[in-house]
């Protein structure tokens, strides 16, 4: 038996972070259960030789491939887009590119604006502070004045354009389109104690420099030293409910695998959108027979994951396009609004991702037939080395209640623990919106002079958004939990993650998830004496 | 990066003196050394040595696959697949590629990313045979007055009530 403590929070990435950070000040006693563990810099692919190699295997953003003992399999067979995260102190900041857009004011009235899925229960300017304050805690760099955005300053200076930036900016312009330099996780000043970026380029398997703004570099040691409790390599298998359902604790598994039982006043999952699902439906009871918290049935349910495609051109000029953060530069949000003369509704954000190192290059032009075997293959290399850019369009997908995480009948983790089987397709909106965004993708680049150009999507390993599967909102029957993180069935139980999105939005979620989660950790600061009323 | 060129019977069966001579073909088949010599070929930066070291799972379909060339050639030409003509070995290797397209397309990745990594192979494309951490790398500001047409159209995000 463990000492009880106030508040238990599950999972210590991107929003576990936040929350506990935000709610230190109360001076309750905070214990984080992480089930991965610490990530030494030092060991980070861009310090060795062999960085191209090593981000594809032990640091790859897909769990079925990296397979560390912290991972948790997930059957995605019946997806077309493979679930990427990462579990250790940080979660999937540690592999995440760092673009940090905010999504627009009328990403939170969907039904309102354009009548599809349904308005959120909170809205942009409520959170908006959120926003600030998270920029400032991570570290956001940027350019005001976007004309994309309500007035918002970023704290730090923007990335580098890099000739890959300016050419496709010229590009945009060309045509008339919107583009602007992107909100970036990145410290590209010296700030609050970390080094400036020094453009290493791999930020998908972590910054050595720790310059990105990962949650473990960020919140954590801020969290700690105000007192909050972090538990490495503990894996939660349940939450447990007494006979008034609420939640008494968690049973877990330490590293060497012995059960622990954790009791708790107040239960925060934080576990991104299909690990926090996965655990409410393992924690089945008399009480909850379908699943803890899920009256509703909709917990799994509505999953979101953004449908991703690529656009890549090949340019005559040198770009030196493998220097600088690969995935931050510019973005262009031309698109990202509903017209309904496009033929679908809602939109997708356009993401300028720079060119890549000479394994990745020289593998995929000789996967897609660009680059020979033998003769030609030196010159076919170095027409495209350093040559290339990449467009990622980013399609916001709405709920279906079809999209589904689930548990899988056989799957299980190293602590036999039924693992997560994801259930997605496009809808024909998402289809037509991706393949917009392919033909626009196209379009700017030839635009900025791309002498060959290749798109497709939606392109399999880029899983990386996972939302929708704990929904918020004011229905119990329509909802899992209320407009600040509380589950509807079980008063002391709160999500802050990715799941409880009512709508996806064109963006990458993680400015969205932590101001969420400051959000709710704000909402119950102002309601500690009724917190369960 | 810089591996010593070693036999691939170290990790497997032993290899035959005309199933390595087949394998180094097959190899700078993949990638060759360039006209003006400014690039090796991949045998040259011990792919082979890559391949027992990082891909030993692939080695057993590898030797399966280098006898079956060796069958071939001495099957169809009376001769060593190493003795072959250039043209005659591109299509015994090519008809290895439809029949295991998988197995090599993992091969030429595998060759590849030994290739891309190795000293003499950077030095040869101009880039620096270093990690990026912790020299980092120069990156062009970049000219930001580009922006000023984006800023004269204005708004274009929608409010919401």
């Amino acid at each position: 038996m463990t000492t009880d403590v106030d508040v238990l929070i599950i999972g210590a990435g991107a929003s576990g972070a936040a929350f506990a950070w935000s709610l230190a000040d109360t001076r309750m006693r905070i214990l984080c259960l992480e089930q991965g563990d610490w990530m030494n810099p030092a060991d980070y692919p861009s310090t060795r030789r062999d960085w191209e190699v090593r981000m594809d295997r032990e640091f790859s953003a897909n769990p079925n491939i990296r397979r560390r003992p912290e991972d948790y399999p997930v059957n995605d067979s019946d997806s077309p887009i493979s679930v990427l995260n990462f579990n250790g102190v940080g979660g999937s900041t540690i592999l995440y590119a760092a673009h940090f857009p905010r999504p627009h004011p009328s990403d939170f009235r969907v039904r309102t604006l354009d009548g599809v899925a349904d308005d959120w229960p909170i809205d942009y300017a409520g959170l908006e502070p959120f926003y600030a304050l998270n920029d400032r805690q991570m570290g956001v760099a940027g350019l005001a004045g976007d004309p994309a955005y309500p007035p918002h300053e970023p704290p730090l200076p923007p990335v580098p354009l890099g000739l890959a930036g300016e050419t496709m900016g010229r590009g945009f312009n060309a045509l008339g389109w919107h583009w602007w330099p992107s909100d970036t996780a990145i410290a590209t000043r010296d700030y609050e104690g970390r080094a400036a970026c020094i453009n290493l380029g791999p930020c998908k398997s972590g910054c050595a420099q720790g310059a990105k703004s990962s949650a473990d570099i960020t919140y954590w040691p801020l969290a700690r030293r105000a007192g909050v409790q972090l538990r490495t390599r503990c894996r939660v298998r349940e939450i447990l409910v007494d006979d008034k359902d609420m939640a008494t604790g968690v049973v877990y598994y330490d590293e060497h695998g012995v059960e622990h039982l954790q009791r708790a006043e107040v239960v925060v999952l934080a576990c991104n959108g299909v690990g926090t699902p996965r655990l409410l439906l393992n924690s089945r009871s008399a009480r909850f027979p379908d699943g803890l918290a899920n009256r509703s049935g909709l917990v799994g349910k509505n999953l979101m994951i953004h449908p991703w495609g690529v656009v890549r051109g090949a340019f005559d000029a040198p770009l030196d396009s493998y220097r600088g953060p690969m995935s931050c530069s510019i973005l262009s949000q031309q698109f990202y609004e509903t017209d309904r003369s496009r033929g679908f509704v809602r939109g997708y954000n356009m993401q300028i991702i720079r060119g890549f190192g000479p394994v990745a290059t020289a593998r995929m032009g000789v996967a897609r037939g660009d680059i020979p075997w033998g003769e030609g293959h030196h010159e076919a290399f170095a027409r495209r080395y350093g040559r290339s850019i990449n467009i990622g369009i980013c399609c916001e997908d709405l709920p279906e209640e079809c999209n589904t995480v689930t548990l899988d009948p056989t799957l299980s983790d190293s602590n036999g623990i039924p693992a997560p089987k994801i259930t997605y397709r496009l809808s024909d909106n998402s289809e037509r919106m991706l393949r917009h965004g392919l033909e626009r993708g196209t379009e700017v680049m030839k635009a900025a002079g791309a002498w060959d150009v290749y798109s497709e999507g939606p392109v399999r390993q880029t899983g990386w958004h996972l939302l929708g599967t704990a929904r918020m909102g004011e229905d119990p029957e329509r909802s899992v939990v209320n407009g600040w993180g509380r589950s509807h069935d079980v008063k002391n139980l709160f999500i802050i993650d990715g799941s409880v999105f009512v709508t996806s939005a064109g963006v990458n979620p993680t400015p969205t998830i932590q101001a969420v989660a400051l959000y709710v950790a704000d909402a119950m600061k102002q309601r500690l004496a009724n917190l369960f009323d | 990066m810089n591996t010593d060129r070693a036999d691939i019977a170290d990790s497997g069966r032993p290899l035959t003196s005309e199933e390595r001579a087949a394998l180094d073909i097959v190899l700078n088949m993949i990638v060759p050394p360039s006209a003006d010599g400014r690039m090796p070929g991949a045998v040259e930066v011990g792919v082979p040595a890559y391949l027992c070291a990082e891909a030993p799972d692939a080695l057993p379909v590898l030797c399966r696959e280098l006898e079956e060339l060796d069958r071939r050639a001495r099957e169809r030409f009376a001769r060593a697949f190493a003795e072959l003509e250039e043209h005659d070995r591109k299509s015994l290797i090519g008809e290895m590629r439809a029949r295991e397209s998988s197995f090599m397309s993992r091969l030429a990745a595998e060759t590849l990313a030994c290739y891309y990594q190795h000293d003499r192979v950077l030095e040869g494309l101009g880039i620096e045979a270093r990690p990026p951490y912790p020299k980092g790398y120069q990156v062009v500001q970049g000219d930001l007055s580009l922006l000023e047409p984006v800023r004269a159209r204005g708004k274009i995000y929608r409010d919401a009530p």
